[in-house]
């Protein structure tokens, strides 16, 4: 009897322990998955910034190109970097991920393709060299590729 | 004679053009996202958006030409009203949440304008939807309090000795776009503090703060050029090549459709204000 409720006891408390692992687990995870994220966002404003240096006459074609090849691989790995339950606040606090991402994950997606799609006509806009067609490219990926998910998918929290 | 034949012309002209330009300035104005339930699917201009604040609820009400659940049956002068004193046509006051502190700003023939282009549009058959505020903020007789204390009526004034990109800036920042109506803080009562006009709002719609727009180095956009801000009002990009978004993101949609030298006198405007230290966040 005795030695039961021992066994009980040190049961409850290993599955106590565990719980309390997998939550620390989860919690990093999350943390981590939300700083990939971040990283590959400032990853595509590098990418962006590389493309306007061109335009302003302020950066080489080379470095162009490589920042619009940068965004098409970029853009499509989107959705994998929004895994469920990575929603809410990021960890510096800075921003939050609204919860329309997964309730409304196809649309979340189509927003997604959107800004792979203008990302592809960046890329192809660079490689041809013109700087009206770039130009336009740029303002459109911007403004309705990562703007446009951005009003819809995503809040600053201001400080 | 050939006078009295293009009469007609030169008026259907002159249509055109008030109505072109009351899309422009209706545009500029924002009419749309507040008039409009997007998040349901809502009919453009019908109504019906829930807007958050600390006092309540509001829904906002239809502005198609719809007679009898929208503003058809109104006149010009209901119209001018509405927005120069925040009066309905039944003498009834609005509550601030509709921005007429900032619109009785808008020139007559600005706001005769839009007027023209919102009966422009199709009507649409959608009642309104009462407000969900408690007693007492509920009470609209309390607004007239309210409007002793804290509404200034008139017209916007140009400054003589300044450029006209200032003014044409100042005029749209103070007066349609009402920028002040988000990015200003609010008294306890609701009403926008002066004294730190366009300095951030740390409880914006939806409770959400809303950051300094004005020149301050530490809490504002000190750092930013003319152009920096011509850009985001163009397609929302920051000088970091960030995006904005949520509501802000929503404005850039209408900033983005007005004219180069509209945008710039924007900047012109924000970067010749005072700059302004934010008010501590939990203060």
């Amino acid at each position: 009897m005795f030695f039961v409720t021992k066994a009980r006891v040190s049961m409850s408390a290993a599955a106590l322990v565990m719980a309390a692992v997998a939550s620390i687990a989860v919690a990093q995870d999350k943390e981590t998955v939300i700083k990939d994220r971040q990283a590959t966002m400032k990853e595509q404003g590098k990418g962006l910034g590389a493309v306007k240096a061109y335009l302003d006459g302020k950066g080489d074609l080379a470095q162009a190109k490589t920042g619009a090849t940068t965004l098409t691989q970029t853009t499509k790995k989107i959705p994998q970097l929004f895994p469920a339950g990575t929603g809410g606040p990021s960890p510096d606090g800075d921003y939050v991920a609204k919860p329309e991402i997964w309730t409304d994950w196809n649309k979340f997606l189509d927003a997604q393709k959107a800004a792979a799609t203008k990302a592809d006509a960046l890329l192809v806009a660079v490689s041809g060299g013109d700087k009206t067609a770039i130009e336009a490219a740029f303002n459109d990926l911007g403004k309705n590729g990562c703007g446009a998910c951005h009003t819809t998918f995503r809040e600053k929290i201001s400080k | 004679m050939a006078a009295v034949a293009l009469l007609p012309v030169s008026n259907l002209s002159a249509a055109t053009d008030e109505l072109s330009q009351g899309a422009y300035l209706a545009n500029a104005a924002g009419c749309e996202d507040c008039h409009t339930d997007r998040e349901h699917g809502g009919q453009p201009y019908a109504g019906g958006r829930a807007l958050a604040t600390p006092f309540g609820t509001f829904y906002s009400p239809n502005i198609t030409p719809d007679p009898e659940t929208g503003i058809g049956g109104w006149s010009d002068k209901d119209f001018l009203q509405a927005l120069r004193e925040g009066v309905r046509p039944d003498g009834a006051n609005y509550f601030p949440v509709f921005p007429y502190p900032t619109f009785t700003k808008i020139t007559d023939a600005d706001a005769q304008a839009i007027k023209a282009y919102l009966f422009s549009l199709p009507a649409v058959r959608q009642a309104n939807r009462a407000h969900d505020v408690p007693f007492p903020f509920s009470w609209r007789p309390l607004q007239t309090i309210w409007k002793l204390l804290f509404f200034t009526p008139g017209p916007f004034r140009p400054a003589p000795e300044r450029s006209e990109a200032y003014n044409r800036g100042a005029y749209l920042v103070t007066a349609l776009a009402h920028c002040g109506e988000c990015h200003t803080p609010r008294n306890w009562f609701g009403a926008t503090e002066p004294d730190h006009f366009l300095a951030g709002n740390p409880h914006g719609p939806d409770g959400k703060a809303v950051p300094n727009i004005t020149p301050d180095p530490q809490t504002g956009i000190g750092s930013w050029t003319e152009e920096d801000i011509t850009t985001l009002l163009k397609t929302g990009q920051t000088p970091e090549f960030d995006f904005v978004g949520g509501a802000m993101g929503e404005v850039v949609r209408n900033t983005s459709r007005l004219d180069d030298a509209d945008r710039s006198a924007i900047a012109v405007y924000l970067k010749s204000l005072p700059p302004i230290r934010s008010k501590k966040q939990n203060g």
